[in-house]
């Protein structure tokens, strides 16, 4: 008994240990992003910082189009998620409940999106937006990823889990496949569409390649962008306090993200390996 | 077809005057699960199935340098691309990296899983927190981290490195250490999803196999030598394949990091169709060439993968 108490306080240990190393980069960056510039370039490094400053957070907002940023992240962001979740409802309902010719066969092309990596379609896509005139823009943001394979996929096994009795019942009370769909089936999905949100709305908030490529106008930058040009607009001496600062911004939505649905988002990345 | 309807509409067929009113709702059945298709077949059909297409066609042409003007050169831009010593490097870079980040990612990955389960147990939240976080952050932001840990002067990289009498470097601008340095961020970054499934695999095997073997008298390291790590072959076949694909495309954090230098030391073929596709003088046609031969490798990748998977898979 005595050995099994030792043995689970060291695993405890150990555990934290492993946890704190892992996300040790991330706290060294929130603690330099509010230390003074004194401390942000001491030499031995100052884990702590010897003042709580702001300062950092106010510099970033003032140096660069930072509020801005954010507002082109999470406009680019919620109308991904928006589109995803609604164009994966329907496609979903089609495969999962609806039957007709050729459905076998289109779910397979569906599926098979996911199999093309995005570095075989972000030139022709780059020069397709860019002939619309939709460089530097919203839709020029969004477009791309409207649709999603994976949401598709997701949603169809949560429909077909839903016995065949309830869409019966429906239609003896003369509802049609919208109401059906509309008024018991989504609302019955809450949980799965909820997972499908956060996926793609990290997936939407992390995104750097397009962003990258789609703008090169300041004020219509991304978030991630933005920061990496902060972070290299700035020559010599650097203001990693303020670099840092920017940093935590951009992250800390994907961390409440995170918070709110870990035990889906873990569940649902062990169970279909999929990344966000 | 019609005197079913009829008959179910239990009318009939003089007193229907006009099928007009009526045209509507029978083809609406028959097209309404294409009806609910409709913007996922056109969304993806613009951006991910013609795309695949116009990249073929864009990797037989060449643009020529002034004006716009396509020059069609067939395979030329895939056998020039085969002839250049930076196309090599390219390749060689992404393999270093693939072999850098994916064996030891998932060595850490699975020691910490079975660590986690004698005796059995779940990640806490507090745990998890600590241990996920960074696969949530972008690419991105995990490189500006980085960019900072490895400061040549203040950073804490060196400030470490220097505690165990090791001597500090410039990381990401040395030829010699740029590829390691962008390796161990990478590394770092998906570690967590690395637990998370090999978890996943772990807590998936029987109880009673390791009560079996308890009673056979077989020690810790018998029980993972020839427990754990047997059953857990489909878990590692799955973390192998999504890692290898996962680093094969890998660009945020190259690009934040380095940008692919110094000289191109960090030039993985993604940073290299990037490069040639939108850095300088765009060069798409030889781009579009790149992002084939890469896309057939990823195909090919995630296509023994789909094999492997439909026989480990299966729903309840």
């Amino acid at each position: 008994m005595k050995r099994l108490v030792r043995d689970e306080v060291l695993l405890q240990v150990l555990l934290i240990g492993i946890g704190l190393l892992v996300a040790l980069p991330i706290i060294i960056g929130f603690l330099t992003s509010f230390k003074t510039p004194s401390d942000v370039f001491n030499m031995p490094p100052r884990f702590l910082p010897s003042e709580w400053v702001l300062d950092n957070y106010k510099t970033a907002f003032r140096a660069t189009p930072f509020g801005r940023y954010l507002i082109n992240s999470f406009i680019q962001s919620s109308s991904i998620v928006v589109a995803q979740v609604t164009f994966s409802i329907l496609a979903a309902y089609a495969f999962a409940v609806l039957e007709f010719p050729g459905r076998k066969v289109l779910f397979f092309v569906v599926l098979g999106s996911l199999m093309i990596p995005f570095e075989l379609v972000f030139i022709p896509n780059f020069i397709f937006v860019t002939r619309l005139g939709l460089a530097n823009t919203y839709p020029g943001l969004i477009v791309p990823f409207l649709g999603s394979a994976f949401g598709v996929f997701m949603l169809r096994q949560f429909f077909l889990t839903v016995p065949k009795e309830l869409h019966d019942a429906a239609k003896i009370d003369g509802a049609g496949n919208w109401r059906y769909l509309w008024q018991i089936l989504v609302p019955l999905s809450r949980g799965a569409i909820g997972a499908l949100s956060i996926f793609a709305f990290l997936g939407a908030w992390n995104q750097y390649l397009w962003p990258l490529i789609i703008t090169d106008q300041t004020d219509m930058r991304t978030i991630q962008i933005g920061i990496r040009f902060f972070m290299e607009n700035q020559e010599s001496g650097a203001d990693w306090g303020a670099i840092m600062a920017g940093s935590i911004i951009a992250m800390a939505p994907t961390m409440v993200a995170f918070l709110i649905a870990q035990k889906q988002l873990v569940k649902g990345i062990a169970m279909t390996g999929l990344k966000g | 077809m019609s005197e079913i309807t009829y008959a179910a509409s239990g009318r009939p067929p003089s007193t229907v005057i006009s099928l007009r009113p009526s045209r509507w709702k029978k083809v609406y059945p028959a097209i309404e699960g294409y009806l609910y298709l409709a913007p996922t077949l056109i969304a993806l059909s613009i951006f991910i199935f013609l795309p695949v297409y116009n990249s073929f066609i864009l990797s037989l042409n060449r643009i020529a340098p002034f004006g716009n003007q396509k020059i069609y050169v067939g395979f030329d831009n895939f056998a020039r691309l085969f002839a250049d010593p930076e196309y090599w490097n390219s390749i060689k870079v992404t393999f270093l990296f693939v072999l850098g980040t994916v064996p030891t990612g998932i060595f850490l990955a699975v020691l910490l899983a079975i660590a986690l389960s004698y005796p059995l147990r779940h990640l806490s939240g507090l745990h998890r927190l600590m241990i996920f976080v960074p696969v949530v952050i972008s690419s991105a932001i995990a490189g500006v981290l980085f960019r900072w840990l490895y400061n040549p002067v203040v950073g804490y990289f060196n400030y470490w490195i220097s505690l165990v009498g090791l001597e500090g470097q410039d990381w990401l601008t040395s030829k010699q250490w740029a590829l390691y340095a962008v390796i161990l961020a990478t590394i770092w970054k998906e570690f967590g999803f690395n637990v998370i499934i090999a978890l996943a695999g772990v807590q998936n095997i029987d109880n009673s196999y390791y009560d079996a073997a308890k009673v056979d008298g077989a020690n810790l390291w018998q029980r993972i030598r020839h427990i754990t790590l047997p059953l857990l072959t489909p878990t590692l076949f799955f973390l192998l394949i999504i890692n290898v694909i996962q680093n094969m495309e890998a660009f945020g954090q190259i690009h934040v990091l380095t940008e692919g230098g110094p000289g191109q030391a960090t030039t993985n073929l993604v940073y290299s169709i990037y490069f040639d596709a939108f850095v300088g003088t765009p060069q798409r046609g030889i781009a579009s060439a790149q992002a084939y031969i890469l896309a057939l490798i990823v195909i090919a990748v995630s296509f023994v993968q789909y094999r492997g998977l439909g026989k480990r898979v299966h729903y309840q």
